[in-house]
């Protein structure tokens, strides 16, 4: 009988001591979240006007539909300057991811890509570190009349391994934003 | 091993030894006199079997000598208490006490030398799931595998095979189930945290484990909820209860990535000699290191895709007459690269990706490096066990406790500073109340028990505040606990199990849905009843028959419920869904045994059939999100059945060659649709063929592995309008399976012995011997790299 209580005791010293190990409160904040971004403005300058096109999906992936993707509407044979703008419309207040591409430029490339090619031609208005574009600024030109597409992305090129992979070129990377907007030259 | 001079020698001896009984034979009546002991006997420092050992019953004056595996059979024995012998020339006897309810397997440990050795009881053998196909890995399956993941050191076995996340992560699939559906018990306690997700592999080292059983089929009744596919249990050896000190250190090098592998193992124990009670004490050190950098294909190196590893284990006992309490502490780090080149961005990166058919240059650098990068995965597992058993009239009765902390940061390549992806941390409590009971009537064994599993996953905020819409995986608590019943009858040849059990899920979620800002609070219920029935047939020695018709369930997880977002190494957009019930699998198994000395014969048939089975499939529909299309993938729930046939064979063609044969064959159906479930391992057969002379071994295998033919083909999901569907072409795949191949590998081994304690055992292992380039359907990585490229690995096990 005697050694049974001594068991019993023992056990219930052992759960005591474990309840006493397992009692912690704790707290996470994953402050960095996953990359959003909500909004994608493309601002045509040509004569001293500004013409703004935007894509907006303020609740990030997935969920509700994009609540605005305009169509581009451009002249023909006009050189226009073109500037991105990006935003987290997710939070509040809303966070230029603007900022980020520009102090990252390194790893960082803007390609637009029409179609048909001949709908308009564009070049590169600035420079990272290395001596590579970059494409927060550039200068678009645009051909004769017609309808088409500009597909607008931003290809992220983070270095692997600590060596950087930037070369000038799309090929490189993943898509941090890729987006088809109608054109209309008309 | 012993020469044929020494073995007749030892059988003359032998005979002479059982001649000087008087041949009685006693029955009492009322107790089954067909009851056996089986098992092998062993080296107890090379764990190698020694051949010609007598192994003889004291009370019955029973015996016999060990086949050319080390194997002892003895027969017709009565129900009771037994004293087995076993001795060869050469060797310390060596005395274990059984208690025999029909069959017991007693392993034999003989150390050489005259040491001097008390004889030491043991406690009485029982055997578990008599009645449930189980295979075991252990001594020299296991050291022939050393230095490898739980998943790869698992593919031995036929039927099992692994779910991989490019080299480094792997996780066992048993009969084309993995992640939820297989459990692992890890030293008696259930692995919580590798379940979600194919790039969790399990938080195991397996180098604490001197045993591993795989149970195949449906194990719901005695583990629980999850036990769908089989259950994985991984044991270390009992602790010493002698005051010898000894260890063993193990190390592993492997060429490919450079991957160096060192465990050691260090034990002991204090035996107080004028005690009043007998009693002792055992104690166990444990630890190991495994550093790994970028590995190569057959054409190129991988970027990124090193692993490093840390971990180590600290156990105690204390036994004392009838009552054994211990404690066991492990802790597991470790970091792991993800392939540079897996990122993808959306579906048109992966296409192109797959275009390519090798990555980029930039991923397949020239130049070898320990370095991990992004994306790299960084999981802490630590587990606390406390375990008491105490022998009463009536039984035995044990209680479990353990804890489980699982932190894993899932680090991707993100934009500056943002690049902490993932964050887990999920706590868990378990805990087991078992009573088995000793034989009632003389005809009915079995055990009772209670099991408890409480669980907290902290991914943001505070458990009931969440403050982070983004998280793939939310807060959550679940409580379960299950009741349940096992009993067995023996008689004669036969052997029926029978068992039911209860169980209950609490799952409460505390998240805050995509782009919403209000907290929402869901409540999860369920509960089941699951049973099973096992017949056990031995119409002689050689033949064994098992017929197993079990089920199991699992509730669906948080991950199948509430996952909303995309997932990056796989570029998909996956959804969960809120409403999906559990699961029920219902497994019928059919076993056959045949084994003689020179022939044995395995042949497992198996019919598991899902009821609600939960899986993601496409829904062939791209969504739109800024960074471009993304495939969709709906969690969905259907009737799907597995049904496969696993065949070992060993066969003895001359006393010095030998050749293994396995073959695992599986097609699993979606019912519900009319076609085959996606991602199913295709059939494989291995072949090896082993010379074997004194203490040398050379061994050459051949791995076949077909093209996984059965594809799904069609979209399920009828509400998405054809028009939508773009992905079609491969049933919502990006890509067809890759072709079938054939690996080619060469094992040389070499045991080495100084004196009787000490020995070496040297192996050199070539892996993928001609340098094939193949891809692997289960790997997810399959869409843009080859599989690892040949491999030499040296490993050397030194025991003192």
């Amino acid at each position: 009988m005697q050694k049974n209580r001594i068991t019993i005791s023992g056990l219930f010293a052992f759960a005591l001591l474990f309840s006493l190990v397992a009692c912690k409160d704790t707290s996470v904040d994953v402050e960095e979240e996953n990359e959003t971004i909500t909004t994608v403005k493309l601002n045509f300058t040509s004569g001293g006007t500004t013409q703004t096109f935007v894509f907006n999906d303020p609740d990030g992936d997935g969920g509700n539909a994009p609540t605005k993707f305009d169509n581009i509407s451009l002249k023909p044979n006009t050189s226009y300057t073109l500037t991105v703008e990006l935003l987290d419309e997710s939070k509040n207040p809303s966070e230029s991811i603007t900022e980020e591409v520009k102090e990252e430029s390194d790893e960082h490339l803007f390609v637009f890509t029409p179609s048909p090619a001949s709908l308009f031609t564009y070049t590169y208005g600035d420079k990272d570190a290395r001596n590579f574009p970059i494409g927060l600024t550039g200068t678009l030109q645009t051909g004769a009349t017609g309808t088409g597409k500009l597909k607008v992305q931003l290809r992220h090129q983070p270095p692997v391994n600590g060596k950087e992979v930037k070369d000038g070129t799309p090929i490189p990377g993943s898509d941090d934003v890729n987006l088809d907007f109608n054109v209309n030259i008309q | 091993m012993i020469d044929p001079m020494k073995k007749s020698l030892l059988i003359f001896i032998y005979f002479l030894y059982l001649s000087s009984f008087a041949q009685t034979k006693e029955e009492t009546p009322g107790v089954h006199c067909d009851c056996f002991i089986h098992g092998v006997v062993l080296d107890n420092t090379t764990k190698e079997p020694i051949v010609g050992a007598v192994v003889f019953v004291k009370e019955q004056n029973k015996g016999t000598i060990t086949d050319i595996n080390g194997h002892y059979h003895i027969a017709n024995l009565c129900q009771g208490t037994y004293t087995v012998v076993g001795r060869i020339v050469g060797y310390q006897e060596k005395t274990y006490t059984i208690k025999l309810l029909h069959e017991a397997e007693q392993e034999i440990k003989l150390s050489e030398g005259e040491l001097h050795l008390a004889n030491i009881d043991i406690k009485a053998e029982k055997i578990d799931n008599l009645t449930q196909t189980k295979n075991v890995l252990e001594n020299a399956a296991l050291d022939q595998n050393r230095g490898q993941s739980l998943g790869e050191t698992l593919k031995q076995i036929s039927g099992v095979t692994t779910l991989q996340t490019g080299s480094s992560i792997a996780k066992p699939v048993i009969h084309g189930m993995h992640s939820n559906r297989v459990l692992i018990m890890n030293n008696g306690v259930r692995q919580e945290g590798q379940q979600w997700g194919s790039e969790h592999a399990p938080e195991i080292d397996p180098f604490v484990a001197k045993k591993i059983t795989v149970l195949k089929g449906a194990a719901g009744v005695r583990y629980g909820s999850d036990a769908i596919a089989g259950v994985i249990m991984l044991e270390p050896e009992a602790l010493p209860d002698s005051t010898r000190m000894s260890g063993e250190i193990n190390t592993v090098y492997f060429t490919n990535g450079n991957q160096i592998v060192t465990s050691g193992i260090f034990e002991g124990g204090i035996r107080p000699k004028k005690a009043a009670v007998p009693q002792s004490f055992g104690y166990r050190v444990q630890g190991t290191f495994k550093r790994g950098g970028d590995i190569s294909t057959p054409d190129y190196r991988l970027s990124n895709t090193g692993v490093s590893e840390i971990n180590f284990s600290v156990s105690a006992d204390y036994k004392r007459r009838n009552w054994q309490s211990e404690i066991f502490f492990s802790q597991f780090n470790t970091q792991i690269g993800v392939f540079a080149g897996s990122h993808i961005g959306n579906v048109t990166d992966l296409i192109e990706a797959i275009k390519r058919g090798s990555p980029l240059n930039i991923y397949t650098p020239e130049k070898f490096t320990y370095t991990i990068g992004r994306p790299y995965q960084d999981v802490q597992h630590n587990l606390m066990k406390l375990k008491s058993t105490h022998q009463l009239k009536s039984g035995k009765l044990s209680l479990t406790l353990g804890r489980q902390y699982n932190y894993r940061k899932e680090v991707d390549i993100l934009r500056g500073d943002k690049n902490l992806i993932q964050l887990f941390q999920l706590t868990t409590y378990t805990g087991e109340l078992l009573f088995e009971h000793k034989p009632l009537f003389k005809l009915l064994t079995g055990s009772v028990g209670i099991n408890t599993n409480f669980q907290q996953n902290l991914t943001t905020g505070t458990l009931r505040e969440p403050r982070s819409s983004t998280v793939l995986i939310p807060n959550f608590q679940n409580l379960t606990g299950g009741v349940f019943l096992i009993e067995r009858i023996v008689k004669n040849q036969w052997e029926v199990e029978g068992g039911l059990r209860y169980d209950f899920r609490n799952l409460d979620v505390y998240r805050i849905p995509r782009g919403q800002q209000a907290k929402v609070e869901s409540k999860k219920q369920n509960e089941n009843f699951t049973g099973t029935f096992g017949l056990n047939f031995r119409p002689n020695s050689q033949l064994n028959f098992l017929f197993n018709l079990s089920s199991a369930w699992r509730a669906p997880t948080v991950n199948e419920l509430y996952s909303d977002g995309v997932h990056h190494g796989a570029a998909s957009y996956e959804k969960g869904d809120e409403n999906l019930n559990a699961e029920v699998a219902t497994n019928l198994s059919f076993t056959a045994n045949y084994i003689t000395k020179l022939f044995q014969l395995e042949l497992h048939l198996y019919n598991n059939y899902i009821r609600n089975f939960i899986f993601l499939s496409p829904t062939g529909r791209p969504t739109l999100t800024i960074r471009g299309a993304f495939p969709e993938f709906w969690y969905a729930q259907t009737n799907a059945r597995f049904r496969g046939i696993d065949l070992s064979g060993n066969f003895q063609i001359h006393k010095h060659i030998s050749l293994n044969s396995k073959l695992s064959y599986l097609q699993a159906q979606d019912i519900t649709h009319t076609q085959p479930l996606i991602m199913i391992p295709p059939n494989r057969w291995e072949n090896t063929l082993r010379y074997e002379w004194k203490k040398s071994g050379i061994s050459l295998t051949n791995l076949y592995v077909a093209r996984q033919s059965r594809v799904p083909t069609k979209v399920i999901f009828s509400e998405i309008p054809t028009d939508e569907i773009i992905f079609n072409q491969y049933g919502g795949d990006f890509a067809p399976p890759p072709s079938a191949y054939m690996l080619w590998s060469a094992a040389f081994t070499q045991q080495l012995k100084f004196n009787n304690r000490n020995g070496i055992y040297i192996s050199l292992t070539v892996n993928n011997l001609l340098n094939t380039s193949y891809r692997d359907y289960l790997n997810r990585f399959r869409y843009f790299a080859d599989e690892i490229g040949r491999n030499f690995v040296i490993r050397a096990k030194y025991s003192l």
